[in-house]
């Protein structure tokens, strides 16, 4: 696909999830033919299709499709999936979330008892850009936020202390992008989904902080996309989970592995 | 020499040489010593070519694209053949002159410097102006067909060992009122005092100017374009110099792990959190590379690699001192001295904190402050 294709692909997608989330997207997205994307051109469909989750703060099961496509399974399915603290969740298609649940109870999401292992690489990329979209998102609102709302006769982005915090919230979800794009081997995807989750916290600090009491209540869509990053980290291990197992590794091999060369 | 067309070729080749050409460091680690190597390492590189790649041929390379410099530096640092940066400074002074220097002035002193047959500097900071510098007072006056320069400038890496400078001064008042010049060190007038530094390596120094005579053809572009100067040589800085950076931290990662205990599970949180924060910028400097040979313009978005890349030094050399605990306060080792130097990753070539600035400013679009 050339670039162009990829941005009217991406324009189609963000107005479908803009118009609808969970099984309703997942039926849409179907019908737009997601399916075949996944199996065509998985390295646009991922990071396109994930990203774009994120930063619309829409949802759908489309993770277990990645997960089904890279084990070689049949699509439409959903797979018991790893969860941070040894524990396994299933992700419901055709259902919708609800109370009690989830810390994110728009996602239908239900743990069992235990699983059966899955290949986790391309899962955990399709994660990484969720949670890379989900910190853009965040991010997008505060900066909206401080450049509106004057304290002390001047709109709050001109203190540094607040133009600080979102500098440092760029920084962070530009690096995790930078890893998700060099990915390309499962090292280097978890990798990138520990950088993409470690970000998204990082944007969920800074961004709640600067958007001070508004951003604390429930109409604003802020507290939202904390939590869909809270439960997105855990999901196929979490960032501290994978940093340490990084950690393992380099103690096993001896040395660092350069994974992106020139 | 055979033309490379891929990177691949490029870097298989030089290996080749390198393992036949031994260029590795002898016992003596004083700064002396580090910029003999330096002129060494240079000096065969060049003559051998590899130093030329990556250079337009009219200030003596041998042309090829600019990620050969990449390779090469990260092979000189992976190998440990010399200090990395001060190996780097050729990435900042070259595309200056390339840009700025007169055609026949860049030609005649660019091989100079890549050869090994000199060290520059870059004079910029001043008592009186380190991020704020636009303000900078080292003033230039115009007497015929020379320039007379007085002032001072601090923290000039290099200065002791430099024939020649790179000198920001003072021709107007504001932005456009900054000149740059190329200036021999050893006109009278210019006294050099080195100073100590926290880490032991005394790589810079004071630089006094006393109506030093300068003569007009060795001014770097027009009157007032030394504050575009400045902001040219960012990009060089934070792409190049970066890559070969980030490959010098990863030979101290290797040395950590060869020094930590095998066994032991619980530094696998530190150690890979401090490997993450240095593939992350790898990463981000690849993507800037790629960007670079597509030809695009590189811009504040550097600030972001260079946040990442002083967080993640810092952050390994932490890491250092935790695992290996008593090491470099108690003994004789390079760790200290490492350590130490790694505080100056958020001070040097912009602080912490403009970085932020500018991220805000530029990236952000948040305004003023
Ligand atoms: C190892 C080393 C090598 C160097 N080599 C060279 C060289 O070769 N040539 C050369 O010209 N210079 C060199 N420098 C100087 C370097 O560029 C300056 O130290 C740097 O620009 C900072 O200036 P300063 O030291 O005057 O600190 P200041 O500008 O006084 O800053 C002090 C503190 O205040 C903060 N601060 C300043 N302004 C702001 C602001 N607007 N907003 C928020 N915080 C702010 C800074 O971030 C910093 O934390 C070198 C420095 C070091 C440490």
């Amino acid at each position: 696909m050339d670039p162009a294709e990829v941005e009217l692909l991406a324009e189609t997608l963000r107005k479908t999830m803009t118009a609808a989330s969970g099984p309703a997207l997942d039926a849409a997205l179907a019908e737009l033919g997601w399916p075949e994307l996944l199996a065509e051109y998985p390295e646009v469909a991922i990071p396109t299709v994930f990203r774009l989750l994120g930063e619309t703060g829409a949802h759908a099961p489309l993770l277990n499709d990645v997960v089904l496509h890279a084990a070689g399974r049949p699509q439409g399915g959903a797979p018991e999936l790893p969860y941070a603290g040894g524990r396994w969740v299933v992700w419901e298609r055709g259902a919708d979330g609800g109370p009690g649940g989830v810390l994110d109870d728009e996602l239908p999401l239900r743990t069992v008892p235990t699983g059966n292992p899955v290949p986790l690489a391309a899962g955990r990329r399709a994660l990484g850009w969720w949670l890379a979209g989900t910190g853009r998102a965040m991010l997008s609102l505060a900066r909206t936020h401080v450049l509106d709302r004057v304290q002390f006769g001047r709109p709050l982005a001109s203190f540094q202390a607040v133009r600080h915090r979102l500098a440092e919230t760029l920084v962070a979800l530009d690096g995790a992008e930078a890893a998700l794009v060099a990915a390309d081997d499962p090292f280097g995807s978890l990798l990138a989904k520990a950088a993409a989750g470690q970000a998204a916290l990082t944007a969920a600090r800074h961004c709640q902080q600067v958007l001070g009491g508004v951003g604390f209540t429930a109409e604003h869509s802020l507290n939202r996309h904390v939590r869909r990053a809270l439960v997105l980290d855990g999901l196929l291990g979490s960032s501290r989970e994978l940093t340490r197992e990084a950690g393992a590794r380099l103690r096993a091999e001896g040395s660092a592995p350069r994974l992106v060369q020139l | 020499m055979n033309a490379f067309t891929t990177v691949a070729e490029f870097r298989s080749a030089l290996r080749t040489w390198l393992d036949d050409h031994d260029l590795s460091p002898g016992p003596d680690h004083s700064l002396d010593a580090q910029v003999a190597q330096l002129g060494r390492v240079r000096r065969e590189l060049y003559d051998a070519g590899w130093m030329r790649y990556g250079w337009p041929a009219e200030v003596g390379g041998l042309a090829g694209p600019a990620v050969f410099r990449a390779v090469l530096g990260e092979e000189v640092a992976t190998r440990g053949l010399a200090e990395p940066g001060i190996y780097s400074m050729v990435e900042v002074l070259t595309p200056t002159m390339i840009s700025y220097a007169r055609p026949e002035l860049a030609a005649e002193m660019v091989p100079l410097l890549l050869g090994g047959r000199e060290q520059w500097c870059q004079g910029f900071s001043e008592p009186g102006s380190g991020s704020d510098l636009a303000s900078l007072t080292t003033r230039a006056v115009p007497h015929g067909d020379t320039w007379e320069i007085s002032g001072q400038k601090v923290w000039t890496s290099l200065a002791q060992y430099a024939t020649r400078c790179v000198l920001l001064t003072r021709t107007a008042p504001g932005h456009d009122g900054i000149t740059a010049f190329f200036v021999d060190m050893d006109t009278p007038g210019i006294t050099v005092r080195p100073l100590r530094t926290m880490h032991g390596v005394d790589e810079f120094a004071e630089v006094f100017f006393d109506d030093v005579v300068v003569p007009a053809d060795r001014m770097l572009g027009r009157p007032g374009d030394g504050w575009r100067l400045a902001m040219d040589l960012l990009p060089h800085e934070r792409s190049t110099c970066f890559w070969h950076r980030i490959a010098h931290l990863y030979t101290r990662l290797d040395r950590l792990l060869d020094e930590t205990d095998e066994r032991n599970e619980t530094d696998d949180a530190a150690l890979g959190a401090a490997y993450l924060a240095l593939h992350t910028v790898r990463c981000r400097s690849h993507a800037t590379q790629r960007r670079l040979a597509e030809g695009a313009r590189l811009g504040p978005e550097t600030s972001v690699d260079k946040v990442l890349l002083a967080t993640a030094e810092q952050q390994l050399f932490d890491t250092v001192r935790d695992l290996l605990p008593g090491v470099l306060e108690l003994t004789d080792t390079p760790w200290r001295s490492e350590y130490l130097y790694a505080k100056a990753a958020t001070i040097y070539g912009g602080t912490a904190e403009i970085q932020r600035n500018i991220i805000a400013r530029r990236l952000l679009d948040l305004g003023r402050e």
